[in-house]
């Protein structure tokens, strides 16, 4: 479903990405892991029309994302969770979940879809008019996840949403996630916490200096000896 | 006593206008980090345009409200796409130098234009009514003043609302808050900028037909009421529609007391110098974020 | 600066500076002084907005505070040039005050508090200073225009000077790193507030100079009109239309100003505002480079339509 094909991005005269391969099929969850500042949110913001690559390709669909407006690509079934949640500082979480649902194709039944996040994340639903300010990381974090869901999306990407949270709560939202996923959303997640998100995911890729290093299904990763001593073993890189 | 209250009930009656005037800068400022310093010369054309209106129509300026705000929607229309839409594609910092440049030429040009066409003449509105005051306690509260205030409230509130039930509203809102984050979720982020400029500008409108009825006006009170709607942005700081109203009228009661003790001619300038002392004294920056 | 620029330099200056033991007439003496003066006015403001990148809405308060500083100082008794030098100190620290508390903060806050600045001088000196000033019979008796004239030409020189000695040194560069991108420039070591406040000092030292130059030249105005905000225009407008941030803008634009609004005024009074804003903001969004760039442009396209083999590649743009 989504074709990431030799994709290269920089920043100015900063190469942050020098071609990146990967695939998200229908109905996977697919991790993408790496080290900080290998290049996955440059890729993220890629994909999300938010960074024009400057060589490589981007199809969704079987179309190509290349000149496609941030915005309708979310219109297209894509919906991100960006890093650090970017929420609305001045709004209320009911707010947020209300324009998630902002985009033409998700404004229909967008009230269902408020009543199914609110069945996902019920704490929200208790703080629905409060200012997302006044909520905890985790609270915050779902506030995020559920604008994404209100966008109708048939591919949810979520980049580093364990990101400052209690492993508690990290565990919850991945469960969250997967139970997403079986309702049929596709999921690309970007984590830094390699454990869970190989235990999650049915495939992952290795991003490293901008290139993808590895790739494989989840179990195989775990099992991979390169993986193991640079992400998982005792010294690996903790976030 | 008398003298001061009524000193400061003028005060608050013009102050209504600042806030009024400064809400569509904040609007701007606050959605797409352009700061028009043309803003003023927007509200003299309102103004010019309810005089004309009342000139060659009769037309009465409060009616012409219905006239002038749409007319006004559509022109900052198309001075975002002709002008300031252009900057919009630059990071922040550039944004708002180039808006900084393309504001001051715009007033310039907008200003010598004025001129050229209606001379440097100061105009005001009097209708029928004009001279109708209100007897308040001792107090003298002119009718037209009076109205303005209550019209200026009015406008604001009902941007206020716009802002927080209108699906753009809160677009405009999420897109003021973090841009990116708001194409994420699906607005055109670019349209907002529109919307935002347009209803910016349609306030100054208004704000000019207020002024040009109950004060008056010429081509040179531009640059007089840009100063007015900046002054009052950074006291009120950003963000707030009804924090901006207030700060309008806390600048009008500032420059009453000013004008009591210092002297009339000395009016203009303690706004600015507050301006001046809130620049120095809280450097965590108001504008920047 | 190359040998052969050097030298035209010097040879127009000459020229210059002999124009007023050849020509006797005045009105051609008052226009080279208001061109010359207007070039040194342009390059002031190139400093601090073409060089660091600062946007300077208020650089009339630094003229008139020049030029107030000089008049009062000159009518009662002081030489000008001390008195010169006096405004331009004045001007500096009024710059300094509002520079150093603007320029921690990013953003409009300093364009906006040198506007503030010069509304604030304007109408205080309108409120307190409201009579006419008007060079006493004995100054206007012995009145030589042609030491105004020479003046100028010196404030002109030496406004052409720094801006080039500055844009060749450390200090210009650093400028102009800040002006692309100051989080860039300060993540390479530079002080981006000392380097614009160096900006900002030369900036309005100058500016303050050209203003006493003016308080020298004037018989009689009104106190308030040397902080208008045309003296703004007049600086940005010419700044721009020439070529912001090159050495040969302000100059070009400034002998393209003075004319034009001379040659307008005469039929129209303000309508060369209207025609330069407009020509300003189309500036702006489309040839930043102004005039500079227009020329470089056409010098391109002449050359490579006339191209012949042996022909020379047109040299770098002098920024």
């Amino acid at each position: 479903m989504l074709h990431v094909d030799n994709v290269e991005a920089s920043y100015g005269p900063f190469l942050a990405l020098s071609g990146a391969t990967l695939e998200v099929r229908v109905g996977e969850i697919v991790a993408l892991l790496g080290p900080n500042g290998a290049g996955k949110t440059t890729l993220i913001r890629c994909i999300a029309g938010l960074l024009r690559p400057r060589a490589g390709g981007i199809r969704w669909d079987g179309a190509s994302l290349a000149n496609v407006a941030a915005h309708r690509i979310v219109e297209r079934g894509i919906a991100v969770v960006p890093e650090g949640r970017r929420l609305f500082a001045t709004m209320t979480v009911e707010e947020h979940l209300d324009l998630g649902a902002f985009a033409p194709h998700a404004h229909a039944g967008r009230v269902q879809r408020l009543e199914e996040v609110y069945t996902i994340f019920p704490v929200l639903r208790e703080r629905r008019g409060q200012l997302v300010r006044a909520l905890s990381g985790g609270q915050q974090q779902m506030v995020a996840i559920g604008r994404a869901l209100m966008a109708a999306p048939r591919l949810l990407i979520l980049d580093e949403p364990s990101l400052g949270l209690a492993p508690r709560i990290v565990e919850s939202i991945l469960g969250v996630l997967g139970e997403i996923n079986r309702r049929g959303v596709s999921i690309l997640l970007v984590e830094q916490n390699v454990q869970a998100a190989l235990v999650l995911a049915h495939r992952g890729y290795i991003l490293e200096s901008g290139r993808i290093v590895g790739e494989g299904t989840g179990a195989a990763l775990m099992d991979d000896p390169h993986v193991k001593r640079a992400y998982l073993g005792p010294l690996a890189l903790r976030h | 006593m008398t003298i001061v209250l009524q000193q400061l009930v003028l005060g608050v009656l013009i102050g209504g206008l600042y806030g009024l005037a400064a809400a569509g800068l904040s609007l701007i400022f606050g959605v797409m980090k352009v700061l028009n310093v043309a803003h003023g010369e927007l509200i003299m054309l309102g103004g010019y345009g309810a005089f004309w209106l009342f000139a060659l129509s009769g037309l009465d300026p409060f009616a012409a409200l219905v006239v002038v705000i749409p007319v006004a929607l559509v022109g900052g229309a198309i001075l975002y796409w002709g002008l300031f839409g252009w900057v919009v594609r630059y990071h922040e910092e550039t944004r708002i130098k180039n808006s900084l440049l393309i504001g001051f030429g715009l007033g310039l040009a907008l200003h010598a234009a004025a001129v050229q066409l209606w001379t440097a003449d100061e105009r005001s509105i009097t209708t029928a009514y004009a001279g109708s005051v209100l007897d308040v306690g001792g107090v003298s509260l002119p009718v037209v003043r009076l109205a303005s205030l209550v019209i200026a409230f009015v406008l604001i509130g009902g941007l206020h609302l716009l802002l927080n039930h209108w699906r753009w509203g809160r677009a405009i809102r999420a897109t003021a808050d973090d841009w990116e984050a708001a194409l994420m979720t699906g607005i055109d982020v670019r349209r907002a900028y529109l919307i935002a400029f347009a209803i910016g500008t349609a306030l100054a409108g208004a704000a000019g037909t207020l002024v040009s009825v109950g004060y008056s006006i010429s081509p040179s009170i531009g640059l007089e009421w840009t100063l007015k709607a900046l002054i009052v942005v950074v006291l009120a700081g950003l963000g707030s529609m009804l924090g901006t109203f207030a700060g309008g009228l806390i600048l009008g009661v500032a420059e009453a007391c000013s004008a009591m003790v210092f002297g009339g001619p000395y009016r203009e300038v303690v706004g600015l110098v507050i301006f001046l002392v809130v620049l120095v004294a809280r450097p965590q920056g108001l504008f920047a974020k | 600066m190359r040998p052969a620029s050097a030298a035209a330099g010097l040879v127009i200056v000459a020229a210059l500076a002999a124009v007023p033991l050849v020509v006797r007439r005045e009105d051609i003496l008052n226009f080279l002084f208001l061109v010359l003066l207007s070039i040194a006015l342009a390059q002031s403001w190139n400093v601090i907005a073409g060089y660091a990148g600062q946007v300077n809405l208020g650089h009339a308060a630094f003229f008139g505070l020049g030029a107030l500083v000089t008049r009062v100082l000159w009518i009662a008794g002081t030489p000008v040039v001390i008195g010169m030098i006096a405004g331009a100190l004045v001007a500096v620290a009024f710059a300094l005050l509002i520079g150093w508390a603007a320029f921690r903060l990013r953003g409009a806050y300093f364009a906006i508090g040198t506007l503030a600045l010069s509304e604030i001088f304007r109408i205080t000196v309108g409120n307190t200073l409201a009579e006419i000033s008007t060079l006493p019979q004995t100054t206007i008796a012995t009145y030589r225009l042609a030491n105004r004239y020479w003046l100028a030409l010196a404030l002109a020189v030496l406004a052409i000077a720094a801006v080039a000695a500055l844009a060749r040194s450390r200090l210009g560069l650093g400028m102009q790193a800040i002006r692309e991108d100051e989080d860039a420039a300060g993540a390479t070591g530079v002080d981006a507030l000392r380097l614009k406040l160096i900006a900002l000092v030369c900036s309005t030292a100058l500016a303050g100079l050209v203003g006493g130059c003016f308080a020298y030249y004037h018989i009689s105005f009104y106190p308030s009109h040397l902080f208008s905000p045309g003296w703004t225009f007049d600086a940005v407008l010419m700044t721009f239309i020439g070529g912001v941030g090159t050495l040969h803008g302000p100059v070009l634009g400034a002998i393209f100003y003075v004319f034009f609004k001379e040659y307008l005024a005469i039929r129209w009074v303000d309508f060369h505002l209207l025609i330069f804003g407009a020509l300003f903001v189309a500036i702006v969004l489309l040839l930043p480079g102004g005039l500079v760039e227009a020329m470089g442009k056409l010098r391109g396209l002449l050359e490579s339509a006339a191209f012949t083999p042996d022909r020379r590649r047109p040299r770098p743009e002098h920024r």
